[in-house]
């Protein structure tokens, strides 16, 4: 029963991935469609890293909360990713070093 | 390696020790990752399945979720659709946040050293490389989740280390190089203030009603510094090319 819930909704999902990369499709983009659609990477990665930085699951805390607070390791840890990036450009390192000062911030400083 | 391959890991492992720890069997678990193969669906149908939800909510819960696919999906139209049917049904099922993430870090390289080339980003997308990185995310989505459904009976608690942080680091480290003007400013900026407003306040597909307020203030910034700007002085290839055939 539990397969056949994965099974269906798997298919909502591969549905929503490939429903415009569908030829027969009709939909044609205009040259404004085409500028409007390359806001939409750093849009939704930021709509997706936004929640993760300033809202975080915390223990005892049942629905969101905003965490705007220097003892926030999400959010010193982010500002260190921007600080990182901009100085090497290199995405692999920052993603290393930003996970490493995540893991540093909440497990050993902000204790 | 792409970076975000890194970031699959941790969040895979999550995965993997949540459906553990909610009770699913290690099957069920795995087949999750197998066959659904998206991160944030997942801890969702995790919560919900084993709350006893029903099918039509969970559905509908996962359509809202999953709608920003729709948003990738357009964005990839131009590029994929030509292919051939197995070339789109492969890239459409592998065509998770990371694959969209990794082709929009290729775009943004390539668009600079092309800009009087109109037809140089089609040439510049190379379907075997994107299957590659996309096949890449699936294999290490699946062992990270192995990983955490071994790993989730010894560390109950795993829920609680911020794996997911992983993510927000790829992101931040691809979004921050694409902010090159004010109208990408602009849109990152707003899609941020939404995104944060609307899961404080618990809406439905928050994740695609942010993107699409981002997408909006950064087109219209855009159409308005345009307006501003002197005509012929337009910088960008697609206008050039159809407006102004000769200088």
């Amino acid at each position: 029963m539990i397969l056949l819930t994965i099974v269906i909704l798997a298919a909502l999902v591969f549905l929503s991935r490939y429903l415009f990369l569908e030829p027969r499709l009709p939909l044609r983009l205009s040259v404004k469609g085409e500028r409007f659609l390359h806001f939409s990477a750093p849009a939704v990665l930021t709509a997706i890293a936004a929640p993760v930085v300033l809202l975080p699951d915390r223990t005892g805390v049942d629905r969101p909360e905003l965490w705007l607070a220097w003892d926030n390791p999400y959010l010193l840890a982010a500002v260190f990713c921007v600080v990182i990036v901009r100085l090497t450009g290199n995405v692999l390192l920052t993603t290393v070093l930003g996970m490493s000062g995540f893991v540093l911030l909440s497990q050993m400083v902000l204790v | 390696m792409s970076p975000l391959t890194v970031a699959v890991l941790p969040w895979g492992v999550l995965v993997g020790s949540l459906a553990i720890d909610a009770g699913f069997t290690l099957w069920e678990s795995q087949a999750m990752s197998a066959i659904l193969f998206a991160g944030a669906a997942q801890l969702v149908v995790i919560g919900m399945l084993s709350s006893g939800a029903g099918l039509l909510a969970l559905l509908i819960t996962v359509f809202f979720i999953t709608s920003r696919h729709l948003l990738y999906s357009v964005s990839m139209r131009r590029r994929i659709s030509p292919l051939p049917l197995r070339w789109r049904l492969a890239l459409g099922f592998l065509l998770t946040d990371e694959l969209f993430a990794f082709c929009s870090s290729m775009a943004g390289c390539s668009e600079k050293k092309s800009s009087e080339k109109p037809t140089a980003s089609e040439t510049n997308f190379d379907r075997w490389f994107v299957l590659g990185a996309g096949l890449s995310f699936y294999m290490v989505w699946n062992l990270a989740t192995l990983a955490g459904i071994l790993l989730g009976n010894h560390f109950p608690q795993m829920g609680a280390w911020g794996l997911e942080f992983a993510v927000a680091a790829t992101f931040i480290a691809i979004v921050v190089p694409q902010v090159t003007g004010w109208p990408v400013a602009v849109s990152v900026i707003v899609a941020l203030l939404l995104s944060v407003i609307l899961h404080l306040n618990s809406v439905s597909g928050a994740l695609a009603l942010a993107a699409l307020g981002g997408m909006c203030a950064g087109f219209i910034t855009e159409q308005l510094l345009d307006k501003q700007r002197p005509a012929g002085t337009a910088d960008r290839f697609a206008e050039t090319a159809s407006e102004e055939p000769t200088p």
